[in-house]
């Protein structure tokens, strides 16, 4: 379906494209204010056409006899297999991509502006905002892919862009094998994405969302009745699939990558790794809904690691004292809570509520993450230093910041008004639900979540003061638009009445308040406050007494379960030194070995039989006659056969 | 004179000017004006053929010269190119020319250098122009063999030991070849009538079962040696440590796909039957090749067998589309082999620009090199993220074709074999960014090494070409997949019955 | 029966003429003008050559004894060629002081044998041939010996005439069993009452123990090595073209034509000896370090390859065979003639000496470069041709085996003959040999091998030429 409508969304990846272009290829001529300017503009446009976009979207066109309509602006064929397998590069127009449209233009927008004050003076200005650009670029691709290989193709990208940014301080080795190791595992994960891709369309014959997701769907009739190893195929395919995701979005047991990834500039921390490229892995379920309906395994095996994420992470957030690791850990925590619910969620009006809460997180998520972020950066601008440990009754010096962050770990712990309460109601209320256990984890993880963001705040801004040998400043003017701007939205995003835009099935509900599960939500979260303040509001030791008195479980959280060291082991010892080396050495010396063998064989022979030429006349003599001899017995044993 | 000989003729008349000069600028700068001559009449060739084709010109091989040479053995000097070697050929003409910005800086006995290495283009535009299986051998050899004086008067390190370990292997492998060529020949006729060399020809008879048998392995391990087919790939790292740049970069990137070419044009088109029987054997070779040598590179520390191995890695994923029996697929072989072919070059090319710097190729003996020499270590990134299939480079194209190809073969033993080939790219992942990590970031580790000049500006043009033509690839793969597809079309009907 | 018949003998005759002048030119020469004598028995010579392409008439003399066709004018004519090469390559060599007085020798003995061969080729029985084969090889035995002041030399020479002696006496052995056998020496009556008894086999491989050991076909090779070594270059030189050359041609003919109906015994004669030839012939050339030995065992392979054109019998089989003599004869000539300019001039024989030759000689050492790679059978110079005919004629009849086992062995011997190519351009020395300057006609003989070399196998007239004469069984 080939439409006029928002066919000048096409300008966004042009624009940003060519940004990322002339400041890459030419960003060290230019002045580095004046390559960043560049960078600014482009987002800004792109921005204010994906706001007008879902403006127009939602209350103008979207809506085709009472559904939000799939709408395809633009398609160019851009690679073509067979008549059905066809790559094209289009921009498919749907509530959940313009939904993403609007997150990541406005994050990416603010962190431009942020970044100006923030990476002031950095060495490779120009090439960092060369960066964002191809960043942003990517990141919209993807949410606007028309098929399954635009979107690997920009989540490659993505994947790249990020492995760039937080490798941005090359000269750091930790940056280097941070930003390697989150490529290399992301890329490890998007085999699965890969080989999902390549069974899928092998059974549906086709890439294309409009036929993949239409209602005449061939992709779980196609493998109707197959399975393997007692699973059906479509579950296979879909769980596949779903390791790229869970790669990306950094669920467990791929979590890995994501604390490191910190290493990064923070601004790219808060745009990357808390609003937009973790949550791809979302927005990819969510994508394939309707198909992942027809996969109960698939969607088991979801929500079941999303439920486990969102723990585990929590429970490691608690202990940490690198403030962006904390924050980082409660990403993967809050992006547990978003697989979760599209793990438990149904298809269509109702049934579809987790669906549209995971969507609401995710929304709501990218404002308070980014800005907590954000406010996180503008700490460690002040004090030049990542560890709570070193700070302490900042709210003196940086007032604006303090207010931001203030509002950020409200929202984020679920306390009404703001936003994060809203949406992780309704997660809750998909899960309540779906599993009653489901939602008792969820509830505890939500009083983790109040307890470690308040430790961070209480002991970031309050405490007693730690005597900083030069005082903090407030954060320049750049970085708080950015904040004051993310901090508005934290606020008020909750009251956007989600469930008449984004839906399962595009068609629009209502929801109604549940009670029951809002004050038990609202009471754990107090209580995670409560104890927060208890510990960290006044200058104590209540903190070190209470991790002494369980030692074993604090060590493990504390060292994240030692899941990086299982790793270390398993690439290190197993991988290379049990299986590349060897097999380095078995080429070396066992195949190239045998090749020079049998030269060495060649040249042994030669040298045995030469001293048969003695030079003496009589054996020449003998050899000549035997030889004839031999020869015509050789022949008359020949003639007998 | 037809054009196609030309492809012959410019670089021999190239080298015989430069037999006449001396001096090592004068020579350097025919050399680069022959090999530009060469490369610009590739692309007129190029237009001509999109012209002919979109005139309607269906004939399967196009611009064909067919002249009598050896009555006996019907003989023919017959050339003619199609999508898949006009491919080839632009393949070719780039990284040549570029290969002599590539060994501007060779000062010993400048002027034989540059003829060897033109000799040996000679070799390769033959081959990729034959249509008839003599001329084709003969060109075959005639590239093989100057291998040995370039790598053994020009190379480094253990270079006699390797050019004579190169050499023997590949010719020994073409003496294999050899035999299987004869033996195609004497079955071109089954049914009476005139035996021919003709490769057309042949595809269209069908070859008696049981000489597909035998004459079917001896022609794919011939030209699969070249292709660096585990368990016969060791001549490649050895060989590769040991040329110098322009030859490696010729080397790995258009002389071992000779063999990719020939296996899946001469072996598999010619003997399907044989080859179909054959195929779950040299499958598991092909897998091990792509899945080992991806291994072996993780464990290298020199810049120079990290690359062989890759090349390992990547041509066994060449073979293994060559054996899929599936149009897109081979498709995707083809466009494996010019993708790899440009990205090794490119590799090569940097390699010996750091090297001729550093003076090592031991990554542990260097680091922080980006930021000496910023464009050089930019472009080993761009080489790099190519390598490792990134979207917006070529190698995607051709992997993901490969790969969709091949995933319509039903059956669980191709599942599983191409399932592993998929993986072998994570592990692409690792060995290059392993590299790319210790060599170009961090901090600077050699002293030395800060004064270090970046690229020169015959460093830029070899560097920039190739880069530019992978992106461009990357980005437009559209034309070059729909040619190939298209002209590949006739011989995989042919195959069918 | 009238004078004119004589003219069927033409290329004898006037070889015979040249000789005699020679003779007479030689009586009145005095030692001084040696150089003179040289080229006017080149001029002589040139001349003779360029009669040999005049249109001759063929026919059949003394009741079959002796019969001159297309064919064997056209063998003659190669050899000729040879000749006349390996005459101006000696020139150089003969003008040294130690060869003052021997000249003319040189010339009458090497013309003599070249007499010899011209009747092994035209012959129409055994006795002929017998006596052709006896004046090919004395003569060549005192060739051998020429350097009488050299110990090896001598040696070579006795080796030779005994072990000659030897192999004839084991051939009239054959030739007194065909006769018993057929009661007849004449080819054309012996083709006749041929059948596949053991006594008729015997007396082949008898016979063909003969010629192999002119072709130097294992077992019947040992002599070779050592002869090389001793003779001199340009004699060394003689043997592993010429005479072997003329010796495949006559068995390829006989095999053809007398011993056809035996085919089935010596298909399996040809083929064994094929095996051992060429394998044992590369594998003691592999680690030979004196350059005039590593020919001999390089030309021991060389004639195993021949016998894969024989053995198939065919039509096609015998124009190879032909063809592959020309093109050797071009390759080893080549080989041979620097061989013997750098040990004239330097005395130096061993490999190693030849270490960074290319920086001082870098023209002969092209030279050598491209006669090893004919012989090697690279292209696009001939010996690629004519290893590929070969390998072909075999292969039509369905050798394969065979012909996998000539390909392997194919690899051994570039493997050697790189061994000097590293010698000549990878290796640098500090003290290579110095540059070498050679006279006019040495200069000449060598650009005619280089030409033949290049040209031989890209001009496909050549081949079919050949072909037109030739015939199968």
């Amino acid at each position: 379906m080939q439409t006029e409508l928002f066919s000048n969304t096409v300008w966004i990846l042009v624009v940003l494209f060519f940004a990322f272009a002339i400041v890459g290829l030419f960003g060290n001529r230019l002045k580095p204010m004046l390559s960043g300017a560049i960078s600014t503009v482009a987002i800004l446009f792109s921005a204010v056409i994906s706001y007008t976009t879902a403006y127009f979207y939602f209350f103008q066109d979207g809506m085709i006899n009472g559904k939000y309509a799939m709408l395809i602006p633009f398609q160019h064929e851009w690679l073509k297999f067979s008549d059905t397998l066809v790559i094209n590069m289009g921009i498919m127009i749907d509530p959940i991509s313009v939904m993403m449209l609007v997150v990541v233009t406005t994050v990416s927008a603010m962190v431009h502006i942020y970044s100006f004050g923030y990476m002031k003076g950095e060495i490779g200005f120009e090439r960092y905002y060369a960066f964002l650009s191809l960043f942003s670029f990517s990141m919209l691709g993807l949410v606007m892919s028309t098929n399954l290989f635009q979107m690997y193709i920009f989540w490659e990208l993505v994947g790249v862009s990020s492995y760039l940014l937080i490798g941005f301080y090359y000269k750091k080795p930790s940056a280097v094998n941070a930003s390697k190791k989150a490529f290399i595992v992301t890329r490890f994960a998007d085999l699965g994405f890969l080989v999902g891709i390549l069974l899928l369309s092998f059974y549906t014959r086709t890439f294309d969302f409009t036929t993949l997701l239409g209602p005449d769907s061939t992709a779980i009739s196609s493998m109707a009745g197959l399975s393997f190893m007692g699973v059906s195929t479509i579950s296979w395919v879909m769980i596949l699939i779903f390791m790229g995701g869970a790669g990306k979005s950094a669920m467990f047991p791929l979590h890995i990558w994501l604390p490191d990834a910190m290493e990064g500039p923070t601004p790219v921390s808060a745009l990357i790794h808390a609003a937009t490229m973790v949550v791809a892995g979302v927005y990819l379920v969510a994508r394939l809904f309707s198909i992942y309906i027809g996969a109960p395994e698939a969607l088991a095996v979801i929500a079941f690691i999303g439920a486990f994420t969102s723990l585990f992470a929590a429970i490691i957030a608690v202990t940490q004292t690198d403030i962006k690791r904390v924050l980082a850990f409660s990403t993967i925590s809050q992006i547990g809570y978003m697989m979760l619910a599209l793990g438990v969620s149904g298809y269509g009006g109702e049934e579809g509520l987790g669906f549209m809460a995971s969507m609401f997180h995710l929304f709501t998520h990218a404002m308070f993450k980014a800005l907590l972020f954000l406010g996180a950066g503008a700490v460690i601008h002040a004090v030049h230093s990542n560890y709570m440990t070193e700070m302490g009754g900042l709210r003196k010096y940086l007032p604006i910041t303090h207010i931001t962050f203030l509002i950020a770990a409200l929202a984020i712990s679920g306390i009404p008004p703001f936003a994060g309460f809203f949406s992780k109601d309704e997660i809750l209320v998909a899960a309540w639900a779906n599993n009653p256990l489901y939602f008792w984890t969820e509830w505890f993880v939500a009083g983790l979540t109040a307890f470690y963001m308040f430790r961070l705040y209480f002991s970031v801004f309050w405490g007693e003061n730690r005597n900083y040998e030069k005082k903090p400043h407030e954060a320049p003017v750049s970085m708080l638009i950015a904040l004051v701007y993310l901090g508005i939205a934290s606020a008020v995003v909750g009251f956007i009445p989600f469930s008449q835009f984004v839906t399962s099935d595009g068609i629009p509900f209502d929801i109604h308040f549940h009670w029951n599960i809002a004050l038990p939500s609202i009471g754990i979260a107090l209580v995670g406050i409560g104890i927060a303040a208890w510990m960290y509001l006044k200058p104590g030791n209540v903190a070190d007494k209470m991790a002494t008195s369980m030692p074993g479980v604090y060590k493990l959280s504390l060292n994240k379960f030692y899941i990086d060291e299982i790793y270390l082991w398993i690439t290190h010892k197993i991988i290379f030194k049990g299986i590349a080396a060897p097999i380095a050495w078995f080429d070396r010396h066992v195949v190239d070995g045998s090749m020079n063998g049998i030269a060495w064989v060649t040249q042994q022979v030669s040298g045995r039989t030469k001293k048969l030429q003695s030079g003496q006349l009589q054996q020449y003599g003998y050899a000549m006659v035997l030889g004839a001899v031999a020869f015509v017995l050789l022949l008359l044993y020949w003639g007998a056969r | 004179m037809d054009r196609l000989s030309l492809l012959v003729l410019v670089p021999a008349l190239t080298m015989v000017i430069i037999a006449m000069f001396k001096d090592p600028k004068k020579v350097r700068l025919i050399a680069a004006v022959g090999m530009g001559v060469q490369l610009i009449q590739i692309l007129f060739l190029l237009f001509a053929f999109f012209a002919e084709r979109n005139a309607g010109n269906t004939s399967e091989m196009l611009f064909v010269t067919d002249v009598v040479w050896y009555q006996s053995l019907n003989i023919h000097y017959a050339v003619g190119i199609d999508g898949i070697s006009v491919a080839m050929l632009l393949l070719t003409g780039i990284i040549v020319f570029v290969g002599v910005f590539a060994s501007w800086e060779i000062e010993d006995r400048t002027q034989e250098f540059f003829i060897t290495l033109i000799l040996l283009a000679t070799g390769v535009f033959g081959f990729f122009i034959s249509l008839d299986l003599f001329t084709l051998f003969m060109f075959y050899e005639l590239a093989v063999i100057p291998m040995y004086l370039l790598i053994g008067i020009w190379g480094s390190g253990p270079k006699e030991y390797s050019a004579m370990k190169l050499t023997l292997m590949l010719m020994g492998a073409s003496a294999l070849l050899l035999v299987g060529i004869l033996g195609i020949y004497f079955n071109s006729a089954p049914d009476g009538g005139q035996l021919t060399f003709n490769f057309i020809e042949i595809s269209k008879v069908n070859m008696p079962m049981e000489a597909q048998m035998f004459f079917f392995p001896l022609t794919f391990i011939g030209f699969g040696v070249l292709a660096a087919m585990y368990p016969f790939h060791t001549w490649s790292p050895d060989g590769h440590a040991s040329a110098p740049t322009a030859v490696s970069m010729l080397h790995a990137g258009v002389l071992m796909k000779l063999g990719g070419y020939g296996a899946l044009r001469i072996a598999i088109m010619l003997m399907p039957d044989a080859a179909h029987e054959m195929a779950w054997f040299f499958i598991i070779l092909a897998v091990i090749g792509s899945v080992y040598g991806a291994l072996g590179a993780v464990a290298q520390k020199d810049l120079k067998y990290i690359n062989a191995y890759s090349s390992v890695s990547h041509l066994g994923l060449i073979l293994f589309a060559a054996l899929m029996f599936n149009q897109v697929a081979y498709e995707g072989a083809v466009l494996q082999m010019i993708s790899h072919g440009l990205i090794t070059a490119l590799f090569f090319a940097l390699i010996g620009m750091i090297y001729s710097r550093t003076h090592t190729r031991n990554i542990d003996e260097m680091g922080g090199l980006m930021k000496v020499m910023p464009v050089l270590g930019v472009a080993y990134m761009v080489a790099g993220f190519a390598s490792l299939g990134l979207p917006g480079f070529s190698a995607f194209v051709a992997e993901m074709t490969i790969f969709v190809g091949s995933f319509q073969n039903t059956d669980l033993f191709t599942r599983v074999a191409t399932v592993l080939v998929v993986s072998s790219i994570v592990i692409t992942a690792v060995y290059i960014l392993r590299a790319a990590g210790i060599m170009l970031y961090g901090p600077i580790k050699n002293k030395k090494f800060e004064m270090l000049p970046d690229a020169r500006w015959y460093d830029k043009v070899a560097v920039f070409i190739l880069i530019g033509v992978i992106t461009g690839i990357g980005m437009f793969p559209g034309w070059l997949s729909n040619m190939i597809f298209t002209d590949l079309t006739p011989m995989f009907e042919r195959m069918g019955n | 029966m009238e004078l004119s018949k004589f003219l069927i003998m033409r290329s004898e005759l006037s070889l015979l003429v040249v000789i005699l002048l020679l003779l007479i030119v030689e009586i009145f020469s005095s030692k001084r003008d040696q150089a003179a004598l040289i080229n006017l028995a080149t001029g002589f010579f040139l001349l003779h050559t360029i009669l040999g392409f005049m249109p001759g008439v063929e026919g059949v003399l003394f009741g079959g004894m002796y019969q001159h066709t297309a064919l064997t004018e056209m063998m003659k004519n190669i050899l000729n060629v040879g000749v006349l090469i390996l005459l101006m390559q000696s020139s150089g060599w003969l003008k040294m002081d130690s060869n003052i007085g021997k000249v003319s020798e040189y010339f009458m003995l090497t013309m003599s044998t070249l007499m010899g061969m011209y009747f092994m080729i035209s012959a129409g029985d055994f006795l002929m041939m017998y006596l052709g084969l006896e004046l090919a090889t004395i003569p060549l035995a005192a060739l051998v010996a020429y350097n009488l002041k050299e110990m090896k030399s001598i040696e070579a020479g006795a080796k030779f005439i005994l072990l000659a002696a030897l192999s004839s006496g084991i051939m009239l052995f054959g030739i007194s069993l065909i006769y018993g056998s057929s009661g007849s020496v004449i080819y054309t009556e012996v083709m006749g009452n041929m059948n596949m008894n053991t006594l008729q086999i015997v007396a082949m491989v008898f016979f063909l123990a003969g010629l192999g050991f002119k072709i130097s076909l294992v077992p019947f090779h040992f002599w070779t090595a050592d002869v090389y070594e001793g003779a001199p270059a340009n004699v060394a030189a003689y043997l592993s073209v010429i005479s072997k050359g003329a010796s495949a041609f006559v068995l390829v003919t006989l095999l053809f034509t007398v011993f056809k109906d035996l085919f089935a015994a010596w298909e399996v004669l040809l083929y064994a000896m094929a095996v051992l030839t060429m394998t044992v012939g590369n594998l003691f050339a592999l680690r030979q370090q004196n350059m005039q030995r590593f020919l001999a065992f390089s030309s021991i392979a060389q004639a195993g390859f021949i016998l894969l054109g024989i053995i198939s019998g065919t039509h096609y089989g015998m124009t190879t065979v032909i063809y592959f003599v020309l093109v050797y004869v071009f390759s080893n000539l080549g080989a041979f003639g620097v061989i013997s300019i750098v040990q004239n001039a330097t005395g130096k024989f061993r490999m190693d000496d030849y270490s960074g030759f290319y920086q001082t000689n870098p023209r002969l050492s092209l030279v050598m470069l491209l006669s090893l790679f004919s012989l090697a059978g690279i292209p696009p110079v001939a010996g690629f041709f004519g290893k590929f005919f070969l390998f072909a004629a075999a292969a039509e009849q369905g050798y394969y085996w065979l012909v996998i086992i000539a390909v392997l062995n194919t690899i051994i011997s570039l493997y050697y003959y790189l061994r000097v190519v590293k010698r000549m351009f990878l290796e640098r020395s500090d003290k290579p040999i110095a540059l070498i300057n050679s006279d006019f006609l040495t200069k000449t003989s060598i650009a005619l091998s280089v030409v033949g070399i290049l040209v031989v196998g890209v001009l496909s007239q050549v081949f079919d030429w050949i072909s037109l004469y030739s015939w199968g069984m």
